[in-house]
């Protein structure tokens, strides 16, 4: 956590750094010898194919999964050897939010924007009366942040995609994060609530200086909403560049199909 | 049984048996491309099923259940009506204290069953458990529990701790963990992980998730499981009367007892009025956690709808961010009549439960004392020995299953017709089902140990009465699990081969059941494994089987024999879940 909260502002060492990470589940390479790194408040954007390893890099830069081989350095905390509590400290300060909300849809919406806090709250917490009122009183902030208020204590479960990935946002930021992970966050909205929410996304990554991680499906999104550009292809990095002037054609490469004895390999 | 295997062989080369009929057409003829075989698995599952089918014929034969002996028998049916009236109802007030107590008892036994489920299915669950040992010992636990029948339970906790309500509410509890722990894991396991995740993420210790997340999810079905837990506990805490625990049951053993069958019929009857309005207000409450109930209901289901609520219904939304005087953000709901309602019935709940413990009547007293004998009293169980009865024990345990057997084939007749007419989906109109349905609720109310004793009375001591009284319990769980099943078939089927011309009968066979048919077998092998159980513990009030040898023993304070007893019971029930669980697996 010290380490954590020391380096944060530290942008030369990098906010996040892969050095030769590779992962595999059983006999598939999720990542394949991945070395990258993002600098500190900057919105970056992972494009690839299903199944090319967008998730896993994400997952890897909180702990939810660990290399097979490699190092994973956030916000200078190693967390491939990181034990659990300097994992819980670090996820304090990384915030995500996923394709499918993950929100619990019979609790109330304020209820769950108070879960984003259990990290730096002791004890188990079960029912809204049992978080601080500080702590509900910073959910209702965010909720009205993120223009959900008068939803407060509505079951989760009743609301919109959108509004549910507005309240997943908003659970998010109650953590007070330095880095945002988003792993597809609009798959699963309409065009509509696509945009609604990245405007969002993009509104609050700036205004709070951000270092945001994003995979994307859309490329028109990603161009418009992305300071840099990271492509993966079957586990390895193919395309790593600035967003900007980029177009269409460059990014295509990212989804060149994969030869056939990879490609039987993965889905195995 | 041969329509099934037929069945289960298109099942798995995927080919209907109506494509033999383009061969009669003007087309080419098509090659049937070869069958593959059955695995060997299917076969000496399929093969179990029919040992298990000729079992329960024999059984049927060999315990003597025909027409004959029910001639017979309808002499003393005579005498037995004429014996039981007029009914002689204990005064009103010392009729409200037994019910009370038997209520004290169950709801504290149930209370605890829960208290103590819930952490063991934490363990015992996949995505919850802290590592493989924990979840080897939470399920060993769970195993156990279930295996040893709350009677054996009820047994060494009395030798242990005297007379009193703490053994009965012990042994209720301990068994209950068996069900309610396996039911609470189950359905932990079959939970989104995605909020559980989401918390991880956000730095959440995993008591932290499984509080803020995995607790609320499961929250209806906790309570639901925990009704459902206390009917049950309800009617055997009426059994377990004749071997001491207080309340209703223990009034009505001691009756039959004594040969005071105008006041046993009389408690009796007050007994299957409680166990039936209990079993349709705690299925009222369940249907409405579980959400599926029409909205808008008034009157007593109004309010536990209203209750039910919090978990399941939306609230109305739209408030604006409310800010106080000095500019705090309201983080309160307001206080509506849902609100109200949910607060009302946890104030409720707690309160019963409150008075249920002081009613009971708890004396903790002696329990260290007890605790403390307690190696003492086991080493008076301890080793297991026949003595010189291991002829009559072993026939005995075979008398048990028999009456599993038969009793499950016998209910397995009785429960199909009135299964399939309480199917939404198949009786001929809504009315139809309804009655069914009600029927299945009235039979499922109808405590097993009062069949028993009305069968006892009428054919005599012996398997029969056992084997009749659990035929017709079957009816109430097999009839309502045929019908579920038959409602969760998918309808699109039966439209396809409506929409070709089928008669609603040959909807029903080619769509309907035939969808069915697996969950049919697993249901019918998992009544036939809680049917034995059964058959153990009726043998008690005389119904046949090795129960009687276990209440004897207990008695005579044979404890080495008491053991054995069960020892052979664990092994014979343990196997026939095995072989049921096995066969279940190997047919899916």
């Amino acid at each position: 956590m010290t380490a954590a909260t020391s380096n944060r502002n530290i942008p030369e060492l990098g906010a996040i750094r892969f050095e030769n990470v590779t992962k595999t589940f059983g006999s598939v390479t999720a990542l394949d010898d991945v070395s990258v790194s993002f600098a500190a408040n900057k919105i970056n954007v992972l494009l690839g194919l299903s199944g090319s390893g967008k998730s896993t890099m994400l997952r890897h830069i909180n702990g939810l999964h660990k290399p097979s081989k490699g190092g994973v350095w956030t916000l200078g905390t190693p967390v491939h050897s990181a034990g659990a509590a300097t994992l819980r400290g670090l996820r304090n300060d990384v915030g995500m939010i996923f394709q499918q909300f993950h929100l619990v849809e019979s609790m109330s919406v304020l209820e769950n924007v108070c879960t984003g806090k259990l990290g730096s709250l002791r004890g188990p917490r079960f029912g809204l009366w049992s978080y601080p009122r500080a702590v509900r009183e910073a959910a209702m902030e965010q909720l009205a942040r993120v223009g959900l208020a008068d939803k407060a204590f509505q079951r989760a479960g009743t609301l919109s995609g959108g509004q549910q990935q507005r309240v997943a946002i908003a659970r998010a930021l109650i953590q007070r994060p330095t880095v945002l992970l988003a792993d597809e966050p609009v798959a699963s909205l309409d065009p509509l609530s696509s945009a609604g929410v990245i405007e969002l996304l993009t509104r609050i990554s700036r205004e709070e200086n951000l270092t945001v991680i994003c995979s994307l499906h859309q490329v028109p999104i990603a161009l418009e909403f992305a300071d840099r550009i990271v492509g993966l292809n079957a586990g390895r990095v193919v395309l790593d560049r600035p967003a900007a002037g980029m177009t269409h054609d460059d990014v295509d490469g990212i989804y060149a199909p994969i030869p056939v004895d990879e490609r039987t390999e993965l889905a195995g | 049984m041969t329509v099934d295997t037929d069945a289960s062989h298109s099942a798995h080369t995927g080919i209907p048996h109506t494509d033999a009929s383009h061969t009669g057409t003007s087309h080419a003829k098509v090659p049937l491309p070869p069958r593959p075989r059955p695995s060997a698995n299917r076969i000496a599952a399929g093969s179990t099923l029919v040992i298990i089918l000729i079992a329960a014929i024999w059984s049927v034969v060999a315990l003597e259940i025909n027409v004959a002996s029910m001639v017979r028998s309808l002499d003393n049916a005579g005498n037995f009506v004429s014996r039981i009236f007029p009914l002689d109802f204990p005064p009103l007030g010392e009729l409200l204290v037994m019910t009370g107590q038997t209520l004290a008892i169950v709801v504290v036994a149930t209370v605890l069953a829960v208290v103590l489920s819930l952490p063991v299915a934490l363990f015992a669950a996949a995505n919850t458990t802290s590592g493989p040992v924990m979840r080897g010992v939470s399920r060993t636990i769970i195993v156990m529990c279930r295996a040893v029948p709350d009677l054996i339970f009820a047994i060494v906790l009395f030798r242990l701790f005297g007379l009193g309500a703490l053994p009965g509410i012990l042994a209720l509890g301990l068994h209950s963990i068996g069900m309610v722990g396996k039911l609470y894991a189950d359905a932990i396991e079959e939970l989104d992980g995605g909020p559980a995740e989401a918390v991880r993420s956000a730095g959440g210790s995993r008591l932290q998730w499984i509080t803020s997340t995995v607790i609320p999810q499961v929250m209806p079905q906790l309570i639901a499981t925990a009704l459902h837990r206390f009917d049950i506990n309800l009617r055997t805490s009426v059994l377990l009367g004749y071997v001491g625990v207080g309340g209703i049951g223990l009034e009505l053993a001691n009756a039959l007892r004594t040969m005071q069958y105008q006041r046993g019929m009389a408690l009796a009857l007050v007994i299957l009025a409680l166990c039936i309005a209990l079993e349709m207000l705690s299925g009222a409450i369940r249907a409405s956690l579980l959400g599926r109930v029409p909205a808008n209901r008034r009157g007593v289901l109004g309010f536990i709808d209203r209750v039910a609520a919090g978990w399941i219904t939306a609230p109305r939304g739209g408030r604006e961010l409310q800010r106080g005087k000095d500019g705090r953000v309201r983080i309160a709901p307001q206080w509506d009549r849902e609100r109200i309602g949910r607060f009302a019935g946890v104030a409720l709940t707690i309160a019963i439960v409150a008075l249920a413990t002081v009613y009971a009547d708890l004396d903790f007293s002696t329990l260290a004392e007890d605790l403390l004998a307690l190696p003492q009293v086991l080493g008076t169980f301890l080793p297991p020995s026949p003595q010189d009865l291991i002829d009559t024990l072993l026939e005995a345990m075979l008398v048990t299953v028999q009456i599993g057997l038969a009793a499950t084939l016998l209910g397995l007749v009785l429960a199909l017709p009135i299964g399939v007419f309480a199917a939404r989906n198949v009786a001929s109109s809504g009315f139809v089902a309804n009655l069914f349905r009600t029927i299945i609720v009235i039979i499922r109310g109808l405590p097993e140990l009062i069949l028993a004793i009305v069968f006892i009375v009428i054919t005599g001591l012996g398997p029969i009465a056992g084997t009749l009284a659990l035929a017709i319990g079957s009816v109430g769980l097999l009839g309502k699990l045929v019908a579920d099943s038959l409602e969760e078939t998918d309808v699109r089927v039966q439209d396809a081969v409506r929409a070709t011309g089928a008669t609603p009968i040959q909807v029903f066979f080619a769509a309907t059941l035939r969808q069915a048919a697996p969950q049919f077998i697993a249901h019918v092998l998992y009544q036939l494994d809680v049917n034995i159980r059964s058959a153990t513990l009726l043998g008690i009030v005389g119904a046949g089987g090795i129960g009687f040898y276990l209440l004897n023993a207990s008695r005579v304070q044979e404890f080495d024999v008491v053991t054995f007893i069960i020892v052979m019971v664990l092994v014979t029930v343990l196997a026939v879940e095995a072989v049921a669980v096995w066969t279940r697996k190997a047919l899916r």
